[in-house]
């Protein structure tokens, strides 16, 4: 098969649940607002954080200094809340579940019935605005690890939430970010106790469904003393000519000695190969690293998404704290990705580790935006940073924009960034061996992506690697 | 911000009335924007805003000043100078070449400078220009010695604004050494320069930025010069000791094998804050640029670099470089980067490189167990940091010269 012979391979994830939705009055008001407060059966302090949040955006404006440049956004015109009709009272058991939804997930590879399951994953599967089922649940309570929507969290844990809500990217953070803390419908709350070692990967797959939606979940892990968790974090959606907003917040709070591991493959639909339609991917991913000796490490495999925006940071306060970030980021098409990481170090002999592969096709633009900041009173730390860029034609763009501080003499940061194409040679080398254009490019740009795939828990990293190659087809040639 | 200016414009000597119209115009728009701050991305690690209203209660325009000094030159080496008094051409010799073949001579004020609209510093400079000078090679001709610039403040600027247009011309197959060399008497002032270069067709222009003695003047400087077929562009950083100092860098790499060096090496004491900012433009294939910018900061200084390499989709087989070192002595001083690479070429070989933090453990304890002080190791090394920003030097008697300087200061660490 000749490279210019093949074609796209069409989104596989692109299909759309016909099911009866329950949908909150469209636009971004006080009502619309109360109207989720009360569908989840919230309590008034929660009620009264989101208005507050509200209050703020309503002083706040949109960012624009991002590369991607996209039309704007009408905000009056999008539904906050739709839910499945059939998930409007909470369903018990796995049994009561509507069959279309779990039909929907066996379809998109994530089994919801236990016995189905890759043992070691349990799931929590967010289906537009609600959450609709979380697996092995009782195997984590007798560990006493809480793994719930957050909806139910904010129930049944409120001290929890109140106090850890919010403390990462507080309610004025900016204006996305604001928005989900206003309009936030679910999402995910780990709580892992002291000194134990969370069995099993913890897993969310989000999905979005109904169209002229907005998906705004919120997720929290608490990694308490000397505690473990991985969390993974998966996302598809149908194929629609419309764009599609996905204005996420994730926080991480890692104490003393914990360490977090959050890794996400991110492949909401792309838009079509001119460019119409996908989602807009604006997501706010912070962890902080309170504790002495704790760790935070974000793994990210980003393929989809018309527009992706985001930079999961970690803020080093306690001393000896490492943050690590591993990346990488493939737009095809017309995609657009401004993505990165912050290291705010704060805390004495605090570490971060950055590796960043971009990879532009097509007509995309890749842009990696980093910030590493060390604070005059971070002793003894330490960046180190390695940004590559791929590029493959010339109407794709490959941009770094790092911004560097240092503010102490005793801390070292070191910086590293290239921009190349595939090395001719080693195609060559590949074409000589029998593998055709597109295998050949497939191979090498896994091998450029190698230290970042090590990185994913084992059940994503076949998953992302076949990603990797697909999201490239049809680029070659 | 019209507080802090206090601006007469019956100083500044013009020809028309509708060039003093045009000034006021510029002024105005000025005023409207103020000094930048670091809401501008470009003055993001240096707040101009902040700084200026910090250290000074009110600026007015210079006066017409009486100059009867001598001024000592350099005698290390054989030199063509131009002497500039508070930004103004004085006078010129070229004795060590043709006549016909070099032109410098005084640049009207109001000379078009390339349009740049959104530089509030650019408005500010037309506004008020008392012009500079403009020096044009004739092609063919490779200068015999280097062209020294002496700019020569003198101590009644304080609290006075100097702004300075100069352009630089070299055609077809010329060749330039020029120094810039500064000499400030004790004074507080500020200057605002915007300088043109074109650089012609297989020709090439050295540039070595210098001072003499520290200064408490504030400088911005803004290069903005285009480059053709096979021609070189160098630019030595070598102008440590200015309280504050901005150099904003733009070429364009418009043709063919075009090629351009940035290189720095600046030693800043207390209270002292340099900023280079650099955007080299390849619009054409097979071009090179390569930025080497050296930083040692001990007391409370604060350096920055934000360096942008930008690349054309047809400037395929481009060559760019940028690193960024920097030697932090105190915890007190700050170093900020960002270098930047804007890719829409794929068949290219760019990076970057970046790393601050102090002096290496490992070399200090090795030249302690040889028997020298941590004092004299410290300095040893701190040589060699910056040493190597000469190595890009081929001619022997300016190399042993700026050595000399660089030694100088390293020795009042």
């Amino acid at each position: 098969m000749k490279s210019e012979e093949l074609k796209n391979q069409e989104y596989k994830y692109g299909f759309t649940t016909q099911i009866e939705n329950f949908k909150a009055p469209k636009g971004l008001s006080e009502e619309t607002i109360r109207f989720i407060s009360k569908i989840k059966k919230e309590p008034k302090w929660m009620l009264d954080w989101r208005l507050k949040a509200f209050k703020r955006l309503k002083v706040l404006k949109e960012p624009n200094w991002q590369k991607p440049k996209y039309p704007k956004i009408d905000y009056q015109n999008l539904y906050y809340y739709s839910a499945p009709k059939s998930m409007k009272e909470k369903p018990k058991s796995l049994d009561d579940v509507d069959p279309k939804l779990i039909e929907t997930y066996n379809k998109l590879g994530i089994p919801l019935n236990e016995q189905k399951r890759l043992s070691g994953v349990a799931v929590d599967a967010v289906f537009d605005s609600v959450s609709v089922a979380t697996t092995f649940k009782g195997e984590l309570d007798k560990k006493g690890i809480i793994f719930c929507p957050i909806s139910e969290a904010i129930q049944k844990h409120p001290h929890l939430v109140k106090k850890y809500l919010g403390s990462v990217i507080p309610i004025s953070d900016h204006y996305f970010a604001t928005l989900n803390s206003a309009v936030f419908t679910d999402g995910s709350f780990v709580y892992i106790p002291p000194n134990t070692r969370c069995p099993m990967e913890l897993s969310t797959y989000f999905r979005i469904n109904a169209s002229e939606t907005g998906q705004f979940e919120r997720t929290l892990i608490i990694a308490d003393k000397g505690s473990y968790v991985s969390y993974l974090e998966g996302c598809t959606a149908p194929m629609r000519d419309e764009n599609q907003l996905h204005a996420a917040n994730v926080e991480l709070v890692a104490l003393d000695d914990a360490e977090i591991k959050y890794s996400t493959v991110q492949n909401w639909y792309p838009g079509d190969k001119d460019g119409v339609g996908g989602i807009y991917n604006f997501v706010t991913k912070r962890g902080a690293c309170r504790g002495k000796n704790s760790k935070i490490s974000w793994t990210q495999v980003e393929t989809g998404s018309a527009i992706t925006w985001k930079y999961p940071s970690c803020i080093l306060q306690g001393d000896n704290s490492v943050g690590e970030f591993y990346s990488i980021a493939i737009t095809n098409n017309y995609q657009k990705a401004d993505t990165g990481t912050k290291m705010i170090h704060l805390g004495k002999n605090t570490k971060s580790k950055i590796i960043s592969k971009g990879i532009s096709a097509g007509q995309a633009d890749n842009t990696y935006r980093g910030l590493v900041d060390i604070n005059a009173k971070a002793k003894n730390s330490r960046n180190y940073t390695q940004c590559d860029s791929l590029l493959m034609g010339n109407k794709c763009g490959a941009h770094t924009v790092p911004y560097i501080k240092n503010k102490n003499s005793s801390s070292t940061i070191e910086h590293e960034a290239t921009t190349s194409k595939i090395n001719e040679d080693q195609l060559f080398y590949c074409n000589q061996r029998g593998l055709n254009q597109e295998e050949a490019v497939s191979l090498i740009v896994n091998g450029f992506c190698k230290e970042v795939l090590q990185q994913l828990p084992m059940e994503f990293a076949v998953e992302a690697q076949k990603l990797v190659s697909i999201s490239l087809e049809g680029s070659v040639g | 911000m019209e507080q802090l200016f206090n601006i007469d414009f019956k100083r500044i000597s013009t020809s028309s009335e509708k060039e003093m119209l045009k000034r006021k115009k510029n002024f105005e728009l000025f005023l409207k924007k103020g000094l930048p701050n670091k809401k501008d991305e470009n003055w993001k690690f240096s707040d101009l805003n902040f700084i200026i209203n910090k250290n000074f209660n009110q600026i007015t325009n210079s006066d017409g000043f009486r100059f009867d000094k001598k001024i000592e030159l350099i005698n290390d080496f054989d030199h063509n100078h131009v002497i500039l008094i508070n930004g103004v051409f004085k006078s010129c010799d070229i004795r060590f070449e043709e006549k016909d073949k070099v032109k410098i001579q005084k640049l009207n004020s109001l000379e078009s400078l390339s349009n740049q609209s959104n530089n509030n510093l650019h408005n500010l400079n037309q506004a008020l220009s008392l012009g500079g000078f403009k020096l044009e090679l004739q092609k063919n001709y490779k200068c015999k010695k280097p062209i020294i610039i002496y700019n020569y403040f003198t101590s009644n600027l304080d609290n006075k604004i100097i702004n300075n247009s100069n352009q630089i011309k070299l055609n077809q197959n010329s060749e330039l050494i020029l120094i810039e060399y500064n000499i400030t008497e004790k004074c507080k002032f500020l200057k605002n320069t915007f300088e043109k270069i074109n650089i012609g067709q297989g020709s090439e222009l050295k540039i070595f930025n210098i001072q003499k003695t520290k200064s408490n003047g504030y400088f911005y400087k803004n290069i903005s010069g285009t480059q053709d077929y096979n021609s070189t562009y160098q630019n030595f950083l070598l102008s440590s000791g200015l309280k504050f100092n901005k150099i904003d860098i733009d070429m364009v790499l418009e043709k063919e094998n075009a090629s351009c060096y940035i290189l720095a090496g600046l030693i800043l004491g207390k209270e002292e804050h340099q900023e280079i900012k650099t955007r080299i433009n390849h619009m054409a294939p097979n071009c090179k640029s390569y930025q080497k910018i050296k930083n040692v900061l001990e007391n409370d200084s604060k350096g920055v670099y934000q360096g942008k390499i930008f690349v054309k989709d047809i400037a395929q087989k481009t060559d760019a470089y940028q690193l960024s070192k920097a030697l932090i002595l105190d915890d007190k001083a700050e170093f900020n980067a960002k270098p930047e690479l804007e890719i829409y070429a794929d068949d290219v070989k760019c990076s970057h490189g970046s790393t601050s933090g102090s002096i290496d453990e490992d070399a200090i304890h090795y030249l302690m167990t040889r028997g020298i002080e941590l004092p004299i190791a410290k300095k040893l090394l701190i040589n060699g940091f910056i040493n190597e920003i000469f190595e890009n030097i081929p001619e022997e008697t300016l190399k042993i010269f700026f050595e000399k300087n660089i030694k100088e200061q390293v020795s009042e660490i």
